[in-house]
């Protein structure tokens, strides 16, 4: 290490939990902070705060959002009978700027994942499938990452639905196969679901 | 295939490496543990991202490195490849001419390499896994579908696996991973098929070639029968995965069946008689890759003529086409290997060190 102590290594430590850190990326970034006029660092420490403090899951599809419901749960004008399940919030954000989808969402924060430990009770499964009791949901695409664990949870998620009653599609494999939705661009994002195919 | 140069710095005992092997055959020459072949496993790992000797990377090191670095120039169909492998603290990254590379499937075939090391008599000798390795390794480089059906298949075994091991699985969530399972082993069961049929042709011929004696006969031998049966085989099997807590059946066991003299070939005869049946089925490989590819890949051959008397070493090399490329080990000083007449260039390691000579 460049500075012996334990508060820079604390800082390290937590820039290489964020997804695609490594350990070369967080120690650059925390010398920039560290180094760089004080208030550049306490910006981002107050943005940080302020930022997650006032961000909580929606208690309808676990979307990230600063009111509850979000606003796209609350919007009238959306399709409440078409739910489409995502695996990150960053998948939401990616197909709401594509634009074309009305539907609302749900959104896991995971995938099934034994090696992981991560089985339907992680997943919060159960709250999924409440939404699917008052008869009001037509539809549910499928819109998981094509990677294994994604694949096996949109299977695992079909027959669950299913057996509600309720119809059930995967998108298209438009998405790059093995690629996360993240990285799909939007149109293609958009054409996936157009695409999706009834399970 | 050829392989111009092969930059080395800090990998295992080679400090710092420029190789330049010619075309046609290059002797490797030192006396024992002076680098050989640690040259021939820093090739095999900027082709393939793997080591033939152990699966920790870090034994890989220079003692008390952090990193190595690799760099290699060859010619396919006459075009200029550079390839680089770069390991530093537990990760390792890729570039071909220059561009950084995400996916193993785009760095195997870049380099096609066929190396032959003492530890291949346990094609022969050894279990199931030791023979599952050699197709993974050898069709990996010429089946891009084939790493991807394999890795999704591991994951997806390893998963199922995990499932398995719960007290009381869930039916519904053990039938999530099924479909997966089933179409990529059926994509693994038919190119292991494919490859094995084509090999074992070639393999009967060259080993009669290097003097094997009695033939040489090389199947197929899957766990499960026909590839179209793994869903049935899932169904048939799953009051004793649960039992067993593992995936009982499947392609992650299945064997290649070695029979000489109509004999399982791990029955039969010397350690030698083992050892060129293991040599013919990786040269054998050399010209499956040149039927596949148009190409034949660079050959590696690792303290083998050693222990070869002068009319074996005479068979093996007529039974090396001209136009491949090869590069053996040898702790012979001076001289042409015995039994060799032809051209060769001749390279000296000592202390990790190279000098042509
Ligand atoms: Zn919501």
């Amino acid at each position: 290490m460049f500075i012996e102590s334990p508060r820079v290594t604390r800082l390290i430590d937590a820039f290489r939990r964020l997804p695609g850190v490594g350990r070369r990326s967080a120690e650059r970034m925390a010398l920039h902070l560290l180094s760089a006029p004080e208030d550049i660092a306490y910006e981002l420490s107050d943005a940080l705060r302020e930022a997650r403090a006032s961000i909580r899951w929606c208690s309808v599809c676990s979307h990230l959002t600063e009111t509850d419901p979000c606003p796209i749960c609350a919007d009238e004008r959306r399709d409440h009978g078409l739910i489409c399940v995502v695996e990150q919030p960053f998948a939401v954000i990616a197909i709401e700027k594509g634009g074309s989808y009305k539907g609302v969402y749900h959104v896991l924060h995971g995938v099934l994942s034994p090696l992981d430990g991560i089985g339907p009770s992680e997943l919060k499964l159960d709250r999924l499938f409440r939404r699917l009791e008052d008869g009001a949901v037509r539809e549910v695409v499928l819109a998981t990452n094509t990677t294994p664990e994604g694949e096996a949870t949109a299977l695992f998620l079909s027959r669950q639905i299913a057996e509600r009653g309720v119809a059930v599609s995967r998108i298209a494999h438009g998405v790059p196969m093995g690629g996360g939705l993240e990285y799909a661009d939007e149109a293609t994002l958009a054409q996936a679901i157009q695409g999706r195919t009834k399970l | 295939m050829l392989l111009s140069l092969h930059e080395v710095r800090g990998f295992r005992c080679l400090t710092e490496v420029r190789f330049e092997p010619a075309p046609g055959l290059n002797l490797v020459r030192g006396r024992n543990a002076q680098g050989k072949t640690s040259l021939l496993e820093s090739i095999l790992f900027v082709a393939t991202s793997k080591s033939h000797r152990t699966a920790q990377e870090r034994e890989l090191l220079l003692h008390e490195a952090e990193s190595f670095h690799l760099r290699t120039v060859l010619e396919r169909r006459g075009t200029p490849v550079t390839l680089e492998a770069n390991w530093w603290r537990g990760t390792k990254r890729f570039k071909v001419n220059g561009v950084p590379q995400q996916r193993m499937s785009d760095i195997l075939g870049q380099l096609n390499v066929v190396l032959f090391s003492p530890e291949d008599v346990d094609i022969v000798k050894g279990g199931a896994s030791a023979r599952r390795r050699f197709m993974d390794m050898e069709l990996a480089q010429v089946d891009k579908g084939y790493l991807n059906a394999l890795q999704l298949y591991r994951q997806v075994l390893r998963q199922r696996n995990e499932l398995l091991k719960r007290p009381k699985p869930d039916r519904d969530l053990l039938r999530a991973w099924e479909p997966q399972f089933v179409e990529s082993g059926r994509a693994i069961m038919e190119s292991r098929g494919r490859f094995l049929e084509e090999l074992a042709a070639i393999a009967t011929e060259t080993h009669a070639s290097i003097g094997g004696g009695e033939a040489l006969q090389v199947r197929y031998e899957p766990d499960v029968k026909q590839a179209d049966q793994l869903q049935e085989t899932l169904d048939k099997y799953l009051e004793s995965d649960l039992r067993r807590q593992q995936t009982t059946r499947g392609p992650h066991r299945d064997d290649i069946g070695l029979f000489i003299a109509e004999r399982p070939a791990r029955d039969y005869g010397s350690q030698g008689q083992q050892k060129t049946a293991a040599l013919a089925m990786r040269l054998a490989v050399v010209e499956l890759v040149r039927q596949r590819t148009g190409e034949y890949p660079v050959l590696m051959l690792d303290e083998v003529l050693a222990e070869l008397d002068a009319d074996r070493c005479q068979r093996l090399f007529l039974a090396i086409p001209e136009a491949v490329q090869c590069i053996a080990t040898t702790t012979q000083l001076e001289g042409a290997p015995a039994g060799y007449a032809g051209d060769f260039a001749s390279f000296l390691i000592e202390g990790g060190r190279l000098e042509r000579r």
